[in-house]
C-alpha cells in the first residue's frame, strides 16, 4: 500500500508541468544567469593597466621621473600605459575618459584627474612615491653631508648605492596568510542551492493540498478512503522529497561539471546538508499548506515570497547582504532557513574547520522539526462533519 | 467600466497577495539600499583595512598606524578570528594588518621581522598593499642613518606627508548620485517582478475558460476590452511606481529634487509602461497561475542580472551586454547611469537618453501590438 501511494504521488508530481518547472528547469536557468553575469567580476577588480599621459612643460624635463613611469609601463602586467602629449591633448584625452588623469611635468609637479576613483588614486599615489624618493634622497644626503661633515666625490651616486642596498636588505616582509578560498561570488551558487531546497516547498505543498478536502476533489476522496491519513501524507511527502532530491542532483551536476563551482571538498558534508535543507524546504511547503487556510494560489504564492526574502537576506540579490545582516541583525539569518543553507556551504568552502557548518546543520534540523509541529498541530483529527 | 469594476473586485479578493508581494519588493529596494555603504562600492578611494594589533602601543606602532589610518578606512569588526575572515571574505575589509609581537624592537634594531597580512587580491587591497610597504621601505632606510626614535619618526612623517597637487576637473558628485542611481537600478527588479507578477495574476483571471467565453460572447471589441484592460492595470503600475518614487525620496532625500534626480523619476515612469505592456503580453500568453511564478521570476531576475540591476553594468562580460540589448531592462538601467554622469543639461547631453527613453517606448508599443494580435487570433 505504502509503495502503492508513493509510485502514484510521483506520477502525480512529474505530470505537474510547473511544479517540475520549479524543480529543475528554474534553477538550471538561475545558474546560467549568475554564471554570465559574475563570470568577469573578480577578474574586473583585479588591478589592471591605467591609461595616462605626460605632459612635457618645459625643455629641462626631469628625467627621473620620465625613467621611473617608463619601468613602470613595462612588464607582463604593466601598471601604466603612457603617452607623452602637449597639455591640450591631455585635456581632450581626459574629457573623452582615454585616460584616467594626466601628469604636467612642471616644478613642483602637478596631477590633473576628472573625478575620483581607484586608477587616480593609484596614479597620485605612484607619483607621490616618486616624490618622497627625492625628499629621502635628498634627506639622506643632507645627513651624511652632517655626519662627515665634508663633501665627498659622488656624493649623489653613492647614497643612491646605499639606498638600493638598504631596500635589498630590508628586513621586514609582509607574510600573505590569506585562506585561498576568496571567491565571494561562490556565494551567489550557494543560495541557489538555498533557494531550490525551498522552492521544494511547492512539492510539499501540492502534495498536501492533494490531500485537504478543502482544497480539492482528490482530498475530498482521500477524506472518505477508509486509508490512514497519517500514511498517505508521509508516502506522499517521501515522493515529494524523492522529486527534490532529483531536482537538485540535476542542478550540482550542471553547476559542477559546466559552471565549474567550488562546493569544498568533503563530499559526505555536501550531501548531508543538501539532503537537510531539501527536507527543511519540504517541511516549510507542508506547514504553509496545513496552517494557511487560503486556496493554494495564494499558498504558493507564500512559498515563493517567503523564499524569495530569505534568498534575499542570505545573499542572492547583492552578495554582501548576507554579512550586513549577520553583522547588524544575526537573529535574522539566524531564523532563515536559506541563510542556514547559504552560510553551511560558506563553511565547508572557507573554513577548516567545521563547527560553523554543524551549528548550521543544528539550526536546520530544529526549522525542519518547528515547521512539521505546527503542520502536525493544524492537520491532526481534522475531520468534518456530514452535512 | 465593467472590466474596471470587475479588475477591482479581483483585486480586492486578492488584496493578500498583491499586498504581500508590493511590500516585499518595496522591502527588498528600501533594504538593498540601506545596505549600499559596503555593498556595491567599487570605486572607494580609500581601502578598507582592518589593522590587529599584537603588540603594546608604543610611539614606532603608534606612528605606523596612524599612517595608515590617514590613507585608508579602519574597519572594525568583532575581536575573533572568524568575524575578520568573514569580513575579509564578504570584502567589508580588503586587507588586514597583524602587527607581531615586539614590532618596535625587531624595527629598531634592523631584526628579521614578518608581519601576516590577509588580502582580498582585489585592486583596493593591492593599493593598502603599497601604503603599507612604501611606509617600511622609508621607514627602513631612515632607521639605517637615524638612531634617536623621535627624529625618526618625524623624518618618516614628513617624507611621507609630501603630497602632489591634484586637480579634479569634473565638477560632478559622482557620490551624491550613486546612491540614487543604485536604488533606481535596482527598482528594475521590483518594479518588473512586481507588476509582472501582480499583472498577469490579474489578467489570467480574466482568461479563465468560463470568464473568457462569456467576454467573447459579448458584444465589447477585444481591442477595446484590452484597452480597458490595461487601463485598469496601469492604475496599479503607477501606484507601485508612485511607491518607489516616494520611497526614493525618503532614502536619498534632496537629490530627487535635483534635475538628474527628476530624470531619474521620469526614466522609472516609463520603465514601468513598459513593464506594464509586458506584464500584460506575459498575461495574455501565459493562463497556469502556477507557472507565471516561474515566468515572473526568470523575467524579472534575468533581466536584473543580464542588465546590471545587481552588478553595475561595468562588470558585466562584453558578450552579457550585447545579449541585454534586446531587454527593455537594459536601456532603463544604461538610462539611469547616463543621467548620473550628467554633468550639464543641454540638447547634446539629454539626446542619448531621451533616445533610451523612446526605445523603451517602442518595446510597451510593441507588447501592446502583440497583446492585441494574440487576443486576436486566440478569439478567432
Amino acid at each position: 500500500m505504502l509503495f502503492h501511494n508513493y509510485k502514484y504521488a510521483m506520477k502525480t508530481l512529474f505530470k505537474n508541468k510547473p511544479l517540475i518547472f520549479w524543480t529543475f528547469a528554474f534553477p538550471l536557468i538561475l545558474g546560467t544567469l549568475f554564471s554570465m553575469a559574475f563570470s568577469d567580476i573578480e577578474k574586473e577588480e583585479q588591478l589592471k593597466t591605467i591609461p595616462i599621459a605626460i605632459v612635457k612643460e618645459t625643455s629641462n624635463q626631469n628625467s627621473m621621473i620620465i625613467n621611473i613611469f617608463e619601468h613602470l609601463k613595462t612588464g607582463e602586467e604593466p601598471m601604466f600605459q603612457i603617452s607623452y602629449e602637449d597639455e591640450k591633448d591631455a585635456k581632450t584625452l581626459l574629457e573623452n575618459k582615454k585616460i584616467d588623469g594626466y601628469l604636467i611635468l612642471s616644478e613642483p609637479l602637478k596631477l590633473i584627474v576628472k573625478e575620483n576613483g581607484i586608477n587616480q588614486t593609484i596614479l597620485k599615489f605612484v607619483t607621490e612615491e616618486i616624490i618622497q624618493t627625492e625628499e629621502v634622497m635628498r634627506n639622506v644626503v643632507a645627513l651624511e653631508i652632517e655626519d662627515k661633515n665634508m663633501l665627498t666625490e659622488n656624493l649623489y651616486q653613492s647614497v643612491y648605492l646605499k639606498l638600493e642596498k638598504w631596500k635589498e636588505e630590508n628586513q621586514i616582509e609582509l607574510v600573505n596568510i590569506s585562506n585561498k578560498n576568496l571567491s565571494y561570488t561562490m556565494i551567489e551558487f550557494y543560495t541557489l542551492i538555498a533557494m531550490t531546497c525551498l522552492y521544494g516547498g511547492i512539492l510539499g505543498l501540492y502534495l498536501i493540498n492533494q490531500n485537504l478536502a478543502n482544497q480539492s476533489a482528490n482530498g475530498k476522496r482521500i477524506s472518505v478512503s477508509p486509508t490512514l491519513k497519517g500514511k498517505v501524507i508521509i508516502t506522499n511527502a517521501l515522493a515529494g522529497y524523492t522529486v527534490q532530491l532529483i531536482g537538485i542532483a540535476l542542478l550540482f551536476f550542471y553547476t559542477i561539471c559546466f559552471l565549474k563551482i567550488d562546493y569544498g571538498e568533503n563530499i559526505f558534508f555536501i550531501v548531508l546538508l543538501t539532503l537537510i535543507g531539501c527536507f527543511a524546504g519540504l517541511s516549510l511547503g507542508i506547514m504553509i499548506a496545513s496552517v494557511f487556510k487560503t486556496n493554494e494560489n495564494t499558498k504558493t504564492g507564500i512559498v515563493i515570497a517567503f523564499t524569495m526574502l530569505c534568498c534575499f537576506l542570505s545573499g542572492m540579490m547583492g552578495i554582501t547582504m548576507k554579512y550586513m545582516v549577520d553583522k547588524n541583525i544575526p537573529i535574522l539569518n539566524q531564523i532563515n532557513p536559506a541563510s542556514m543553507i547559504t552560510d553551511g556551504f560558506y563553511s565547508l568552502y572557507y573554513y577548516d574547520t567545521l563547527d560553523r557548518y554543524y551549528f548550521n546543520i543544528f539550526s536546520l534540523c530544529i526549522f525542519s522539526i518547528l515547521m512539521l509541529a505546527l503542520s502536525i498541530r493544524s492537520l491532526r483529527r481534522q475531520t468534518y462533519d456530514s452535512i | 467600466m465593467t472590466v474596471f469594476k470587475a479588475y477591482l473586485k479581483i483585486l480586492n479578493k486578492n488584496k493578500f497577495l498583491v499586498i504581500l508581494y508590493t511590500v516585499i519588493l518595496i522591502f527588498f529596494a528600501g533594504f538593498n539600499m540601506q545596505n549600499n555603504d559596503t555593498g556595491t562600492s567599487f570605486m572607494a578611494e580609500k581601502p578598507d583595512v582592518l589593522i590587529v594589533n599584537e603588540n603594546e602601543t608604543d610611539n614606532v606602532t603608534k606612528n605606523f598606524i596612524q599612517y595608515i589610518e590617514k590613507h585608508t578606512t579602519i574597519k572594525e569588526v568583532q575581536e575573533t578570528e572568524e568575524a575578520r575572515n568573514d569580513a575579509l571574505f564578504y570584502r567589508d575589509v580588503n586587507y588586514i594588518i597583524y602587527i607581531p609581537k615586539d614590532f618596535k624592537n625587531s624595527f629598531l634594531e634592523g631584526k628579521k621581522l614578518n608581519v601576516e597580512i590577509k588580502s582580498t587580491g582585489d585592486y583596493q587591497a593591492s593599493l593598502a598593499e603599497m601604503l603599507v610597504n612604501r611606509y617600511f621601505n622609508v621607514a627602513n632606510i631612515y632607521r639605517n642613518v637615524i638612531k634617536d626614535e623621535e627624529t625618526l619618526l618625524e623624518m618618516i612623517n614628513t617624507t611621507l606627508e609630501k603630497e602632489v597637487f591634484i586637480e579634479v576637473t569634473s565638477k560632478l558628485d559622482i557620490e551624491k548620485f550613486a546612491k540614487a542611481t543604485l536604488f533606481y537600478n535596482f527598482a528594475n527588479y521590483s518594479i518588473l517582478a512586481g507588476c509582472v507578477f501582480i499583472i498577469c495574476f490579474m489578467v489570467s483571471s480574466f482568461k479563465e475558460q468560463k470568464v473568457k467565453l462569456r467576454i467573447m460572447v459579448s458584444s465589447i471589441e477585444y481591442k477595446k476590452f484590452n484597452r480597458q484592460l490595461l487601463f485598469s492595470n496601469s492604475l496599479f503600475a503607477i501606484v507601485l511606481w508612485l511607491c518607489y518614487v516616494i520611497l526614493s525620496i525618503i532614502l536619498v532625500g534632496d537629490v530627487m529634487f535635483t534635475n538628474q534626480g527628476m530624470f531619474l523619476i521620469l526614466n522609472s515612469f516609463i520603465f514601468t509602461i513598459s513593464a506594464l505592456t509586458l506584464a500584460l503580453l506575459i498575461g495574455n500568453l501565459v493562463h497556469n497561475k502556477e507557472a507565471m511564478s516561474g515566468i515572473v521570476n526568470v523575467i524579472a531576475l534575468g533581466s536584473s542580472f543580464l542588465c546590471g540591476a545587481f552588478v553595475p553594468t561595468e562588470f558585466l562580460p562584453d558578450f552579457v551586454l550585447k545579449i541585454a540589448h534586446v531587454l527593455p531592462s537594459y536601456y532603463y538601467i544604461h538610462n539611469n547611469d547616463l543621467i548620473a554622469s550628467l554633468e550639464t543639461i543641454n540638447l547634446e547631453t539629454v539626446k542619448p537618453i531621451f533616445l533610451n527613453m523612446g526605445i523603451l517606448l517602442f518595446f510597451g508599443f510593441m507588447f501592446v501590438v502583440m497583446t492585441n494580435i494574440i487576443t486576436k487570433k486566440r478569439n478567432r
